[in-house]
């Protein structure tokens, strides 16, 4: 019973880290940048979602806005921070990126305050009782059912959609893709607007589980995130989802049975570097 | 004597000769280091308007002998790196005579080594770590070790509260594992049965696996050492888990912030601290109402307690003057000063000793619950 119940505390975890990781793995896919300020996109999802919340009551609307705004100005990063350093080697944009996600969060510290911000009255809270014995919030279950109905979207766009099949056809090869009458701008701007979206539905998600906000909630996501991305396989959509929910249900064993020798993180990167011993690809490599 | 002529010739020109002190007040420069940028900023500014309102009370009470206290202040981040360099530019370049710390442990540490070997007195205001004051002499602490608020925490569970089957959950710092220390030692004269130790780190806000962990044991109380953006979380995931046994924590839970984030799960946690709410001691109320009007929210712990710092070291420097760092250090030394956090003085070796407060939250606010006056369980180490 413990077990089945820390297996599913480590999917909810999971979820998180799959939802976080797919915008960074679909940026390095397609533009080769490790985009670290992303996990700044991340957390200003989550004080987006707690403002609107708590100023209209309506946590539905509080959700929509973080997703709408912070896709948005993840399209502005693009545009005005990368775009322009294209042409440069990998390193600038890196560390453009970390530069980036180091103001931002002084930025948050001195508009919305060092102590952090909460729901006033944290909605979703009521517990259900999965199986026999064990109970979770319905936050925890929309979280789950929140990365399982993003990555079907994602999966079913990037399949079966003109969309989907112009992007994969820019990751594959720019040039040719270009030859082909693609617009890559256009699909560098959606990719920027689907990853910081989903950064920011993450945002939001732990939030609600938290219930803090604080300047420094992306500290965290903005190294795991890319831990994550290598173990999937750099740019590999699957391998970064399969690679999110083995570290959740991983870190969520390892807390209680190795928490005295290894924190949280040590797991996780131990974990990383027994995998990429064996397979330095990576869990996938990309297709 | 260099000051005194200048003066002299100064009042002698301006046609003044029967000036008083008052009018020629010097100011007394007092270092304060504390982190106003990065993850620590929230206590940072506690800190800082603890302090500033202890300088505003002791200028408008008459000042040092009639000079008055500034304070300089320095943004260490919490950081060693940071407040090593700031430390030498206090007592070198800006000549304080003493400094106070409103930083954590990491910094606090780095900055004590320096104020030492620059012979200047240094108060550690509320950082934990017990090597702060092995620095040496000219270092003090106004807050209570680790190690001797987990005694209190055993007292409390064990004797008042007769809980006897414990869980901890440690915080896995230097600040979380004192405490667990000081827990564990006197555990068993309480008769404290602890069934189980779970370490998080400072990062963790989720803490799923442990709770499921803690409620499959089923304890009579948890013992849960952290800070208000960790402990806010984890008393909200035990509660929202259906765990109803009594949550036990320390002085880091201290402040609205812990309320505001636990919301309605906030009732009924029981911490230890250093500042009682409910305090009808003139001292304390003034510090509470003059914080709050100051700072815009409710008065906690590091307000509090970089507050009584300050009050210390200016006590100090009534008794010895603003001159001698030596006669300073020794005035610290022999304090006995009525504070908002209690009388305080001080032994051998730099650590204060005091009561411990015990405070509930009830209403949705920190309330009165006990206090633990116990000068052998509370007594700091000497070496």
């Amino acid at each position: 019973m413990l077990y089945l119940d820390l297996s599913i505390q480590g999917l909810v975890q999971g979820s998180i880290y799959a939802l976080i990781a797919l915008g960074l793995t679909l940026i390095y896919g397609l533009l080769r940048i490790l985009h670290v300020a992303h996990a700044a996109l991340f957390t200003l999802g989550g004080y987006i979602g707690v403002v609107v919340t708590n100023h209209t009551g309506n946590f539905l609307l509080g959700f929509i806005s973080a997703i709408l705004i912070v896709g948005l100005i993840g399209i502005a990063v693009y545009r005005f921070a990368y775009k322009p350093l294209l042409d440069k080697p990998p390193l600038i944009s890196l560390i453009a990126s970390i530069g980036m996600f180091i103001a931002a969060e002084e930025i948050y510290r001195l508009v919305f305050g060092a102590y952090g911000i909460s729901f006033s009255a944290p909605p979703l809270q009521t517990q259900v009782e999965v199986l026999p014995g064990i109970f979770l919030s319905h936050a925890r279950l929309l979280v789950v059912a929140i990365a399982v109905v993003f990555m079907s979207v994602l999966g079913w766009l990037s399949a079966s959609t003109r969309t989907g099949i112009a992007w994969r056809a820019t990751v594959a090869d720019p040039e040719m893709a270009r030859s082909f009458g693609i617009n890559l701008e256009h699909v560098r701007y959606i990719n920027f607007f689907i990853g910081s979206a989903l950064a920011a539905a993450a945002g939001v998600m732990v939030a609600l589980l938290n219930n803090l906000v604080e300047p420094t909630m992306g500290a965290v996501p903005s190294y795991k995130g890319l831990a994550i991305i290598v173990l999937g396989g750099l740019g590999s959509v699957r391998g970064t989802l399969i690679a999110s929910l083995s570290l959740g249900v991983i870190e969520s064993f390892g807390t209680i049975y190795l928490g005295h020798l290894l924190d949280r993180d040590a797991i996780a990167f131990a974990f990383l570097i027994v995998v990429l011993m064996f397979r330095p690809q990576g869990l996938l490599a990309r297709t | 004597m260099n000051h005194f002529l200048k003066n002299t010739v100064l009042a002698m020109a301006l046609g003044a000769a029967t000036l008083t002190a008052g009018a020629h007040a010097e100011t007394i420069k007092v270092g304060f280091n504390v982190p106003l940028t990065g993850f620590a900023a929230a206590d940072g500014n506690s800190a800082l308007v603890g302090a500033q309102l202890a300088v505003e009370q002791v200028n408008s009470g008459g000042g040092i002998n009639g000079d008055t206290l500034e304070l300089v202040v320095y943004d260490d981040q919490a950081s060693p790196k940071e407040a090593a360099p700031l430390a030498v530019k206090l007592t070198t370049q800006d000549q304080v005579i003493a400094g106070i710390s409103g930083s954590y442990s990491g910094s606090t540490r780095a900055a004590a080594t320096i104020f030492q070997e620059n012979n200047t007195p240094y108060i550690s205001a509320y950082a934990v770590h017990p090597d702060i004051t092995r620095a040496g002499n000219y270092v003090f602490r106004t807050s209570f070790m680790g190690e001797v608020q987990g005694r209190a925490g055993a007292k409390l569970i064990g004797e008042m509260m007769a809980r006897k089957r414990v869980s901890l959950i440690t915080l896995s710092n230097d600040f979380g594992k004192s405490l667990a220390t000081g827990f564990k030692e006197q555990a068993g004269n309480f008769g404290i049965e602890i069934i189980n130790e779970y370490e998080y780190s400072i990062k963790d806000r989720e803490f799923g696996p442990i709770v499921s962990k803690v409620k499959a044991e089923n304890p009579d109380a948890i013992y849960a050492s952290g800070y208000f953006f960790t402990a806010g979380p984890l008393v909200r995931q035990l509660r929202a888990a259906g765990i109803t046994a009594p949550i036990i924590g320390q002085e880091g839970y201290d402040g609205q912030k812990f309320i505001e984030i636990a919301g309605p799960d906030a009732e009924g946690v029981v911490i230890t601290t250093s500042l009682d709410r409910d305090s009808t001691d003139p001292l304390a109320t003034a510090f509470i109402e003059g914080f709050s009007a100051k700072a815009g929210y409710p008065a906690d712990m590091v307000g509090a307690s970089s507050h009584t710092a300050v009050l210390v070291l200016a006590e100090a420097l009534k008794k010895a003057g603003a001159t001698d760092k030596a006669a300073i250090r020794d005035a610290i030394a022999a304090t006995t000063l009525d504070a908002a956090t209690g009388t305080i003085s001080f032994n051998g070796l730099g650590e204060v000793r005091k009561d411990v407060q015990v405070q509930v939250v009830k209403d949705g606010a920190w309330h009165h619950y006990a206090v633990i006056s116990d000068p052998a369980l509370l007594a700091p180490p000497e070496q």
